[in-house]
């Protein structure tokens, strides 16, 4: 849950903002594994709304033609 | 084997597994009792038969030698000796994504086997030809379940990051990768890149996304016991990377030299009466391996491969690379597109300046130079003597064949029409002059239906 209320922050702080300059030194691991995870749940979603787009499309299809 | 002769690799400092050295021509690669297992891995489980059968990763023996004066070792694999290493900053947009696609493909390959690749350097491909290959037989290492891909932030800097700026903002970009000895920092990638780019999901996720959150999370230590990435989600990641890099393109500009041979004075035939002259100048010498120095789309270096020579076909245009690279056959095993400037050539660069070696370094074991239509270019708007062009042929290869186009051309007309002609010294006479220096002339002969000359020469000793 606290995951994802960061993955929220992080994206609408991402849309909101140009990134701005930062020149202090970054590790270059900084980040790494939760934004792996991140990107990969994200991917999962991806994949799982694609397998399941013909059911999702003929759900609304009903709903329109009522 | 005598340690004495032993040279080592001033680039194979970085990985502690093993270490790369020479002995004459021939390299060797130490493996350390730290990457034992791994090593033993790799080759029993399938992975280096199925990566060499399907000759995506380079072959390598097994020497049962010691070494000298070295502790630590487990093993000394000899590795097939590659003809020329290149470096991506001379690789054109096709064949950064090329290897590209070939790394992502080697970590699926690897993780059916239970490994993955720890690196994801784009120093770890070489081309042979128009193939790519990888040439890190140390860079596997068991998948531990769970586990992140280690290399995925190395291989966004190495490939991804260059490819996007040759993409939404010119081939050009592609040079930056020499100044970042480590792949492109992704904060200035994400900087450089048009907002466009954000449209594009792997672009948004593993460019900016991934900048972002190194600023957000600079300082703070992470905590890796939480939550795993399972290995599908590992897979769907590096899929979605071979997604975003196979959608790359670039668009097919018209640049200063890419339309060069259809814009050229001479006729049809003089052109193939060129092509003649020099497979018979090339015939002469026999190159094991040869040099095209503004070889534009590649033309002349397809004669040189014809005659077996091994042949980096080289131009400062990258459009113009692009181009020769993509005409090519994947099968091409012959001639090696580069991107160079002639007068400035890669430099070496790296610890010590001597990680990634220079051009003329590289081609000190060259037999023939290529200078076709090149040398007005580099004497009327680089400003360079003839001694100097001279010097530099001299350093490049044992032969040269080499064409001087006098000042009554039109070439060298357009050349000078742009600006005050302050080249009294242009002609014939001081470019034999200057070359005889370095070179002896063994043949020359005038193109048909030009004033242009072509010469056959063989360096001094």
């Amino acid at each position: 849950m606290k995951n994802k209320i960061f993955l929220n922050v992080l994206v609408v702080f991402f849309l909101l903002s140009a990134p701005k300059r930062v020149y202090a030194y970054l590790d270059p691991g900084t980040g790494n594994y939760i934004l792996q995870i991140t990107i990969a749940s994200l991917l999962g979603v991806g994949i799982m709304v694609r397998s399941y787009w013909g059911k999702i499309k003929s759900f609304f299809d009903k709903i329109f033609k009522k | 084997m005598n340690s004495k002769e032993l040279v080592l690799e001033p680039s194979s400092f970085r990985d502690p597994s093993g270490q790369v050295f020479s002995v004459g021509n021939k390299v060797f690669r130490k493996i350390s009792y730290s990457y034992k297992e791994n090593y033993d891995m790799l080759m029993g489980s399938g992975l280096y038969k199925e990566l060499v059968e399907k000759k995506l990763l380079v072959p390598h023996k097994e020497i049962r030698k010691k070494i000298e004066g070295k502790e630590d070792v487990y093993k000394v694999i000899a590795p097939e000796v590659i003809r020329f290493i290149s470096y991506p900053y001379e690789w054109s947009f096709g064949q950064l994504k090329v290897a590209a696609i070939l790394t992502l493909q080697i970590q699926n390959i690897a993780l059916k086997h239970g490994m993955v690749l720890k690196d994801a350097s784009a120093y770890n491909v070489q081309f042979l030809g128009a193939k790519p290959v990888f040439i890190d037989s140390l860079s596997f290492e068991n998948y531990n379940p769970g586990e992140t891909w280690v290399a995925y932030r190395q291989f966004c800097r190495h490939f991804l990051a260059p490819l996007a700026l040759m993409s939404f903002i010119d081939t050009r970009m592609g040079k930056l990768l020499s100044d970042y000895i480590d792949g492109i920092p992704l904060d200035l990638v994400s900087e450089l890149l048009p907002k466009k780019s954000r449209l594009k999901f792997g672009l948004l996720t593993h460019i900016h996304l991934n900048a972002l959150s190194m600023k957000v999370f600079a300082g703070r230590a992470e905590g890796k016991s939480r939550k795993k990435l399972n290995k599908e989600g590992l897979i769907n990641l590096v899929n979605s990377l071979k997604a975003t890099t196979e959608s790359l393109e670039v668009k097919t500009l018209k640049t200063e030299w890419s339309d060069y041979y259809q814009d050229t004075n001479y006729k049809k035939a003089s052109f193939l009466k060129k092509q003649q002259m020099v497979a018979e100048f090339v015939g002469k010498v026999k190159p094991k391996m040869a040099v095209d120095l503004g070889a534009n789309t590649g033309v002349f270096s397809q004669i040189a491969a014809k005659f077996g020579a091994y042949t980096i076909s080289s131009d400062i245009d990258s459009m113009a690379v692009a181009k020769n690279f993509d005409s090519l056959s994947k099968q091409e095993e012959k001639i090696l597109p580069l991107v160079l400037d002639l007068t400035n050539p890669s430099a070496g660069i790296g610890w010590r300046n001597l990680e990634r070696k220079s051009f003329l370094e590289r081609c000190k074991s060259n037999d023939l130079v290529l200078a076709l239509a090149l040398v007005h270019h580099l004497a009327i708007t680089n400003n360079l003597p003839f001694e100097y062009i001279s010097d530099m042929f001299k350093a490049l290869g044992k032969y040269l064949i080499v064409e001087f186009v006098p000042k009554e051309d039109s070439q060298v007309i357009r050349l000078l029409s742009q600006r005050e002609d302050i080249f009294k010294e242009y002609n014939q006479k001081n470019f034999e002059k200057a070359f005889s220096q370095h070179f002896e002339v063994l043949d020359k002969k005038l193109i048909p239906g030009t004033k242009r000359s072509l010469y056959l020469m063989k360096r001094k000793r």
